[in-house]
């Protein structure tokens, strides 16, 4: 047990005082934030902005109501042209426009609109926000001839039916930012999977080519050797995860206290609040530390494995560590689902199958236990996934002690399960 | 009491007897060898008895007791042929820390390594890294992990394997000092003239199997062909030379080599000598050395054969 203390505290240790350590715990929120912003902010600029013109037969287009249409929506602009139709289908791209809509003259009279063309000289993409200022106008029209005033179609838009979920059991659960924090979560288990499992690969890879191993295998048992390499690690992560969670709650108390006399500062701190309200904030932290954990060293085994067999070329590695690496991504796909409908049998099954559960639970579990998440699922999903990094601990470590003391050619997947099982 | 006794070792790997029932005794203070070819055996009969590798059958006592790998391990020092050190860590750390895994305290293990460092002028070695160090460096270094925590029993693989020749004698004089002071060592290599020069006892492996055990004398006496050499002050006919005592092998003017016949004694061909007029120089057995009688030994079987764990 001392020996896998010492080992540990090296694995540890050695990373924890490494430059590219710190770097990366400081600058990982900053690339998450942007990532998320920048994401945001390129959906937003990337967008074409729709100048469409509208030539008018019908009369009824006034300049007024398409100004109004105009001003309420910025994703596109209609402009009221006073042309030929064949002269405008002539130069309407010459003039600056991306299409153009032709209202023909019959149309007023008609309860139901024709449908309405939108005419260019390539793909336009989704013309929804066209469309939606065009019934703007429509219904202002169709009102004014229907006789019904502001006041009462005041009175119809707001007798509108909304609809919303309330989850009986778990009050306090909110769909949106339930399924935000499931991603958020899985992701980073995702990354911590990806990242730290190839560390650890090559942790046992670097031992194997230093020829390290075999002094170490004549202190310790090779299981406590590889043991160690991912306890320390996987400390190694934690540790950046618990600077994380301090960084995130200095900011949030910095900025509450200094948002006394700023209006735009409280409201962000109103959001936070109203997301940490809705979370069981210390349930949330437990099961995932509970899963990152366990997931962790259900595929870390399996990474040390890989790192034990093959020899110095990455290659080799790498072509090993794909079928594993495609599970993870794999799990990412469930999440996606999992983030929409937490109770598809996709989602709950992929929450509770160890290969996937760590990532997969996450994005469930915000959504509330017991109402989303039954105990029921919970329990065998936490069960299975000990059980099952017990096991690959185990078959990892017979694959591990044969495989670091072996050189020469790249052993098979079937190899390595003979040593596993000899 | 033997510090180590082996009966009956097998270690069989898919399609090769790696070891193939090898039994063998090693008594306190000795220096032991073990030779034989590459492939023949050795590293995995090594790693059975630093427990790296379990025995198929067969026992190993260590110390009197049935080897227990869990407690014995950390009083065996073992440097194996493929030397391994962290490349990128400390060196005065990564000796702390193997000596660590070796059951020594932080404190006794930083005392020793200062010692040991100060007797092999490799003090200034404390902040820099293995990667940093040339070959014969690390070699030195190598050497002081694996005796650093007094094993009893200390095997060493190609200890002189990339040391130049002043390096090499600092750490056969400190071989001879750790045998002295009680460990027994465990040398393996196929430099014979080293084993001739440093072992007291030797056990030849090949195949898996062993094929020579005893004292470097023994064994020399039990492969020796009866060989002399005679040097004469005076030019020597050899004309007549036909006779029941001896056969010439090689003659020249101030020398011969015979081979004496059964049965014979030294003081009878001396005789003849003498009778015959010759003025003698000198009269010396010829005794093989182990060079000669491990190439006999092992001649006709393929050299380099290919282990699953070698």
């Amino acid at each position: 047990m001392k020996k896998i203390l010492l080992i540990i505290q090296r694995e540890f240790l050695t990373r924890v005082r490494k430059r590219s350590f710190i770097i990366t715990t400081l600058l990982f929120p900053l690339l998450y934030l942007a990532l998320i912003f920048g994401t945001a902010f390129i959906g937003e600029k990337g967008q074409t902005k729709l100048k469409i013109a509208v030539l008018d037969s019908s009369g009824k287009f006034t300049k007024a109501r398409v100004d109004s249409a105009n001003a309420f929506d910025k994703a596109s602009t209609l402009v009221l042209v006073n042309e030929t139709p064949a002269s405008l289908e002539k130069d309407f791209e010459h003039k600056g426009y991306d299409g153009f809509v032709i209202i023909p003259a019959n149309t007023v009279g008609t309860m139901a609109p024709d449908k309405i063309e939108i005419k260019a000289n390539r793909t336009l993409g989704t013309a929804s926000s066209v469309q939606s200022k065009l019934n703007t106008i429509w219904n202002d029209i169709k009102y004014e001839e229907l006789g019904i005033d502001s006041q009462k179609q005041k009175q119809l838009n707001d007798s509108k039916l909304t609809v919303q979920v309330e989850n009986m059991q778990d009050k306090g659960s909110n769909a949106k930012i339930a399924s935000l924090t499931g991603y958020i979560t899985g992701f980073l288990i995702y990354f911590i999977l990806l990242i730290y499992g190839s560390q650890v690969m090559m942790g046992v890879m670097e031992e194997k080519t230093n020829r390290i191993a075999e002094i170490m295998v004549s202190s310790v048992k090779p299981f406590q050797l590889m043991v160690g390499k991912i306890i320390g690690i996987a400390a190694v992560a934690l540790t950046q995860f618990l600077l994380w969670i301090v960084f995130v709650f200095l900011i949030y108390n910095i900025t509450k206290s200094g948002s006394a006399g700023n209006s735009a500062m409280a409201v962000v701190v109103g959001q936070a609040q109203e997301v940490f309200s809705s979370l069981n904030i210390p349930q949330l932290l437990f099961l995932f530390a509970f899963y990152f954990l366990g997931g962790f060293f259900f595929y870390a085994s399996m990474y040390a494995a890989i790192g034990s067999a093959v020899n110095e070329d990455m290659r080799e590695a790498q072509s090993l560590s794909f079928p594993i690496t495609m599970i993870i991504i794999f799990a990412i796909f469930i999440l996606t689902i999992a983030m929409q409908d937490p109770t598809s049998p996709i989602a709950v099954w992929g929450s509770i199958i160890p290969f996937t559960s760590p990532i997969v639970m996450m994005a469930r579990v915000p959504y509330g236990i017991p109402g989303t998440v039954p105990y029921w699922q919970l329990f065998l999903s936490m069960g299975l996934l000990v059980g099952g990094f017990l096991f690959m601990a185990w078959f990892a470590g017979k694959i591990y002690r044969t495989g670091i003391l072996m050189y020469g050619k790249k052993p098979t997947w079937k190899e390595m399960l003979k040593w596993a099982f000899k | 009491m033997p510090v180590l006794e082996v009966q009956n070792l097998k270690k069989y790997f898919a399609n090769q007897k790696a070891v193939d029932d090898i039994s063998l005794e090693i008594s306190e203070g000795q220096i032991f060898g073990l030779l034989g070819p590459n492939g023949a055996g050795k590293t995995t009969l090594i790693r059975m008895i630093t427990g790296i590798f379990y025995p198929d059958s067969g026992n190993i006592i260590f110390d009197g007791k049935p080897f227990d790998a869990e407690n014995d391990i950390t009083k065996i020092g073992y440097m194996p042929e493929e030397r391994g050190l962290y490349k990128k860590m400390k060196i005065g750390e990564q000796a702390v820390y193997l000596a660590q895994l070796k059951g020594l305290s932080k404190r006794d293990a930083v005392a020793r390594i200062k010692d040991w460092f100060a007797r092999f002028e490799m003090e200034s070695w404390w902040n820099k890294k293995v990667e940093d160090l040339s070959k014969g460096m690390q070699q030195k270094l190598q050497f002081v992990i694996t005796v650093l925590h007094h094993p009893r029993l200390i095997i060493l693989d190609e200890p002189f394997s990339g040391l130049d020749p002043v390096n090499s004698n600092l750490i056969k004089d400190e071989i001879y000092k750790l045998a002295r002071n009680g460990s027994t060592i465990i040398f393996s290599t196929h430099r014979m003239e080293q084993v001739e020069e440093i072992c007291d006892h030797i056990v030849l492996v090949n195949k898996g199997r062993k094929i020579l055990d005893g004292t470097v004398q023994q064994v020399k006496q039990d492969f020796k062909e009866n060989l002399f050499n005679i040097g004469f002050s005076d030019a020597f006919a050899e004309s007549e030379l036909n006779n029941e005592l001896f056969d010439v092998v090689s003659a020249s003017q101030n020398s011969m080599v015979i081979q004496k016949k059964e049965n014979r004694s030294n003081n009878e061909i001396l005789q003849y000598f003498l009778n015959n007029g010759a003025s003698i120089d000198s009269f010396n057995e010829m005794l093989p050395s182990l060079s000669d009688i491990f190439i006999r030994e092992v001649e006709g079987t393929p050299l380099a054969r290919r282990f699953e764990s070698n």
